[in-house]
């Protein structure tokens, strides 16, 4: 008898090697279909694990990208809003404008110029409410780095008449947002040493010569102190030097409440003054017309947008003659440029902001399309691998049972008669 | 008559042949049954002058066909399969319970920090804030989910381990038996094959729960050895196996002791080799303590870091936030001291545990080791091990740790809370093993979630440069008194706090109110753009609160925190659900590669001891064919006889 060796097989060992090779395949089978039918390639993590945390990494990174559209589309609709309601305040005070330009008119009357100060107040009243808007979440559009509900505060009966009850400046945009709201002090509040807006005031309006000042403008901004100044004409000779005239005046600060004498250089008497005011810092402004011992000009800082309207309503509707009301027109005219010139200046900020939130917006579009390409190829299945994959094990399956099913018919015993 | 003789010999060796062979059909599907067969032998032949006249055939012996060394090795190698199935299909379970994508832990995660962006969008909208408090109050639960299907899951294996145990029990004293029996029949001078078969089956079940090995003694019993070495079976004794705790009593872990004459000694779960005992045991001491230590690190590290930022908040009321989720506390299953049959402690010291730094933690248990004594931190002296990848510490530290910090390791500040140590004094430090179980939330009014940033920013008016604030964090409360910077031009500033001092501007990088510990308190301040010459920027305690959210994005900013090893808080759970990945797709890989190689040896093994039908059917027509033929032989010794007497007869 010769020795045996491993060819020789033991029936019930064949059976079982048999039986668990067409087990593995059923289940090969199976978790090809669960693959199929899940389209995906990882159904546990063991599947493949690098794969299955960069699929989890890439599914957080498209649920933050949302998230930050989301609260992007927020902060859109604020500054959107802020933009425009800064266009319905520049439309306002473009009619504020023409009304005033309209009260210049020398034919009216100071009942007219009343009427038109009413009007001119129905406008004031609207831009201020406008700059204290809210979006649609109830936070004020205008409320810079953070500031009351409410954040402007006026006209109150001491100085400043306006106040900006926020913290001016202005957040910075980030890679995937931009602010929540525009810098509201930097559209309607004045800064005298920046804009230089002062009002004019005449202390007495005589009805019988002609009297005004040009605007405010600032000469050397660094010297500007916000102080008030009342400039008084204290001699206006005519006598020393036949010919010419020579006008004194004193000009006071306050604060400190310092005052000094000026005496401006003469001028041809047969000329009406236009004298430069020396002795306001940093600040330059001619007197005009026929001045007269006595005549006191009070020049008064501006701080905010709503401050230079009050100031025209009134000195508009209370200007007693035409002298007056040239004046209050022309110092009205100065200051709603500049501040004109305020408010377009943060609403192209604004403008600014949108864009960037269009950019912002489409850079995430395509990031998000970027991420779920790569959570689809680190977790999603290659359907035309996997049918494939799949019909192959199929047919493997199909040969397993097949010849299992052959081979077990086979036995000497068949023979055996 | 010697023909007839032969004859009926012949017919009795062939029926036993015959037997044999349908013995081995009958028990082709016996587990265990080596194929046997009868030795024919011929009867010395009887000496006459014409030579050796044969005098037929006997049966010798029946003997099974098998081979010591591939029983041994399919054994062994069944064995290692049974380990690493038992410990794959343990961690399959324990994969299952962090599962990926949109149902997963994760995205609870995400969701909960995503959801302050809402609230960052409208500070004052109550229904965001609910969101966000139910949100927070589902991550904890899911949390703690997650810690009760571990605790389940420990539990199931605890009890399948005592099963095993009890099995491993019954099965020694089994072999033990059937050594007692075989020894009585070892004088027979036959071997009892069925005996011999029943005590390898034995062992081959025996091996299915705990490696073993067998040398066999000169009386026909085998001794069976755990570990190489322990004896479980000697002769007739059985010294019986247990599960026993650690040396520090820690429930979550188990060791296999054998006990002889009352002595328990515990076996290192390494040294058993394979076995579905030794795969649960490694599964329940290494993978599922890791699983629990990730879990309970990335709960630990997520509340402390969310309640520290909300604690910098300032609420719908103007108080500062208090706790979202439970606080973390160590207590006593954290810190463990050993138990006896171990050897206790010497020293009366005893140890806490605080945090220092939740961005540092690594998933693992410390075991603490003193090598020198001392009085409370002084001159004492030892070694702090890192049990998940065996890294060794030496305390104390330089630069010195303050009393009564022992050392700070990950993050972890390891107290000495009282009273001194001993050399040789030992604490394991569980500090992740009970935050999941904890965690709860600790909120449930929308207003008095933080969200308001107790510190503003401002420029000034006047500003003329293009100066923005890109954010103002607050790092500790209340708010420090404002703080004026005074630009001197692009390049530097000074602060009022500082005086004259002059420092660089640099647009993007932070300006840290705390210039001794840079982030430690006040307030870290990022600006960008240009200042001009006498542009300032004034960080103050925030006059509007109520509007702000500055908090909310801080506790957003949270999701970008360099937290689990460098990766950020939000890759966290992917990195945890990788890393158990890993360890269950290797662990499959090996049980696939054993099983083959089990596959492989038990082929080999039945290939000599298997029964092969074919062979028996053709072994049945050889034999009936012999079989036949001597009943020929008789039938003509019975015609020679008849022969014979018809011729007398005449």
């Amino acid at each position: 008898m010769s020795g045996t060796t491993f060819s020789r097989l033991g029936s019930a060992n064949t059976y079982d090697n048999a039986i668990r090779n067409i087990q593995n395949r059923q289940s090969a089978l199976s978790t090809q279909q669960e693959k199929l039918t899940a389209g995906k390639n990882i159904i546990n993590a063991s599947d493949d694990p690098t794969g299955a945390a960069q699929a989890e990494r890439a599914m957080t990174r498209i649920e933050r990208v949302k998230t930050d559209q989301r609260a992007l589309e927020a902060q859109r609709n604020s500054i959107t809003s802020a933009e425009s309601t800064l266009g319905d305040v520049g439309d306002a005070l473009q009619n504020f404008r023409q009304l005033v330009v309209s009260a210049g008119n020398g034919a009216y009357g100071a009942a007219e110029r009343k009427t038109i100060a009413g009007q001119l107040s129905g406008l004031r009243d609207q831009i201020f409410s406008l700059s204290n808007r809210t979006d649609s979440n109830g936070l004020p559009l205008f409320s810079a780095l953070g500031s009351a509900l409410a954040p402007f505060v006026g006209p109150k009966t001491t100085a400043p008449d306006y106040t900006y009850n926020g913290l001016p400046g202005q957040p910075a945009s980030s890679e995937v947002a931009i602010p929540f709201s525009m810098d509201g002090d930097s559209a309607f509040m004045l800064q005298f040493s920046r804009d230089g807006v002062y009002n004019v005031s005449l202390s007495s309006n005589p009805t019988n010569r002609q009297l005004t000042t040009t605007g405010v403008s600032v000469s050397s901004s660094a010297l500007v102190t916000g102080a008030t100044y009342s400039v008084a004409v204290t001699a206006v000779d005519t006598t020393t030097t036949p010919g010419t005239t020579v006008v004194s005046y004193d000009v006071t600060a306050t604060p400190p409440g310092t005052t000094t004498s000026q005496i401006a250089p003469g001028f041809p008497s047969t000329q009406s003054a236009d004298i430069a005011v020396v002795g306001m810092a940093g600040l330059s402004m001619n007197m005009q017309g026929n001045l007269q011992v006595g005549d006191t000009f009070t020049v008064t800082p501006s701080v905010s947008v709503f401050s230079v309207l009050d100031n025209a309503i009134r000195d508009i509707g209370g200007a007693a003659n035409a002298n007056a009301a040239t004046q209050a027109v022309g110092q009205a005219l100065t200051n709603i440029d500049t501040s004109m010139g305020r408010i377009n200046a943060v609403r192209g900020q604004a403008g600014d902001l949108l864009n960037r939130a269009d950019r912002i917006s489409s850079n995430q579009d395509k990031r998000s399309i970027q991420l779920e390409a790569d959570r689809s190829r680190a977790e999603d299945l290659d359907m035309v691998k996997g049918i494939s994959d799949f019909q192959n094990q199929q047919t493997g399956y199909q040969a397993a049972l097949q010849s299992y099913a052959q081979v077990q018919k086979l036995s000497l015993f068949n023979f055996i008669a | 008559m010697s023909i007839l003789n032969i004859g009926t010999q012949a017919l009795q060796a062939n029926l036993v042949a015959l037997q044999t062979a349908g013995n081995n059909i009958a028990n082709v599907n016996t587990p265990g049954y080596s194929r046997q067969k009868a030795v024919l032998a011929t009867v010395p032949g009887q000496y006459t002058g014409a030579g050796y006249i044969g005098k037929g055939v006997s049966v010798e012996t029946i003997v099974r066909e098998f081979s010591t060394f591939l029983t041994r090795q399919s054994a062994l190698a069944s064995s290692t399969q049974y380990g690493d199935t038992a410990r794959a299909d343990k961690l399959k379970q324990l994969e299952g319970i962090f599962p990926g994508g949109t149902s997963g832990l994760g995205a609870s995660i995400n969701d909960m920090l995503n959801s302050f962006s809402d609230v960052a969008s409208s500070p004052t909208d109550l229904t965001a804030r609910t969101v966000t408090l139910t949100r927070i109050d589902e991550t904890a639960s899911r949390m703690r989910a997650a810690s009760q299907q571990l605790d389940d899951l420990q539990a199931g294996t605890t009890q399948e381990l005592g099963q095993k145990v009890n099995t491993v029990n019954s099965l020694a004293q089994s072999i033990a038996d059937v050594n007692g029996q075989i020894a009585r029949v070892q004088g027979s001078g036959q071997p009892p094959n069925d005996l011999l078969d029943r005590r390898d089956q034995l062992i081959r079940d025996l091996n299915q729960y705990v490696q073993t090995t067998s040398i066999p003694a000169t009386d026909g019993t085998v001794g069976i050895f755990l570990a190489s070495s322990q004896a479980l079976v000697l002769g007739t004794d059985v010294s019986p196996v247990s599960l026993v705790p650690d040396d520090f009593g820690d429930p979550r872990k188990n060791k296999l002791a054998i006990n002889r004459n009352g002595v328990s000694i515990a076996l290192d779960e390494n040294a058993l080799g394979g076995g579905e005992i030794s795969g649960l045991l490694r599964f329940q001491n290494n993978d599922l303590n890791e699983g629990r230590n990730l879990l309970g690190r990335m709960t630990m590290a997520i509340s402390t870091a969310m309640n520290d930022q909300h604690h910098l908040g300032l609420d719908l009321d103007g108080n500062f936030g208090g706790d979202l989720f439970t606080p973390t506390t160590f207590n006593a299953q954290n810190v463990r001291a050993p138990v006896a049959p171990a050897a206790l402690n010497t020293g009366t010291a005893s140890m806490s545990l605080s945090i220092s730094d939740v961005s540092k933690f690594a998933a693992s248990d410390y075991l603490v080791n003193f090598t020198v004594s001392g009085t409370a931190l002084i001159a004492e002296a030892g070694t702090i091990t890192r049990l998940s990848d065996g890294t060794v510490f030496n305390f104390p530290q330089t630069p010195p740790t303050a009393a009564p910090i022992l050392a700070t390791i990950d993050g972890l500040n390891f107290l000495e809370a009282t009273n001194t140590a001993k050399a040789g004094d030992r604490f394991l430090i569980k500090p992740f093993s009970t935050s999941a179980s904890d965690i709860r939330s600790e909120f449930s009014t929308p207003r008095a979630l933080a969200v308001a940033s107790p510190v503003a920013g401002t420029s000034s008016a006047t500003n003329l440069g293009t100066l923005t604030l890109q954010s103002l964090l607050a790092r500790s409360v209340p708010a420090p008194a404002s703080v004026t910077l005074t630009f001197n031009g692009a390049g530097t500033y000074t602060r009022s706090d500082t005086g004259a001092t002059t420092y660089n501007y640099v647009p993007g990088q932070a300006i840290e109110y705390d210039l001794a510990n840079p982030g430690a308190t006040g307030w870290s301040l990022v600006l960008q753009g240009a200042p001009k010459t006498g542009d300032t920027f004034v960080v103050q305690p925030n006059p509007y609160t109520t509007l702000n959210a500055g908090n909310a994005t801080a506790m957003m900013n949270l999701r970008d925190q360099p937290m689990f090893d460098g990766a950020a808080l939000t890759d966290g759970y992917a990195g945890l659900i990788s890393q158990v990945g890993i360890r269950s797709q290797s662990a499959s890989y090996a049980a696939q590669v054993s099983g083959s190689i089990a596959n492989n040896l038990e082929k080999d093994r039945t290939s000599v001891s298997g029964v092969n039908l074919d062979e028996e059917a053709a072994k049945l027509i050889q034999y009936q064919q012999a079989y036949q033929a001597s009943a020929k032989m008789i039938q003509i010794a019975q015609n020679i006889f008849d022969t014979l007497m018809q011729g007398l007869v005449r």
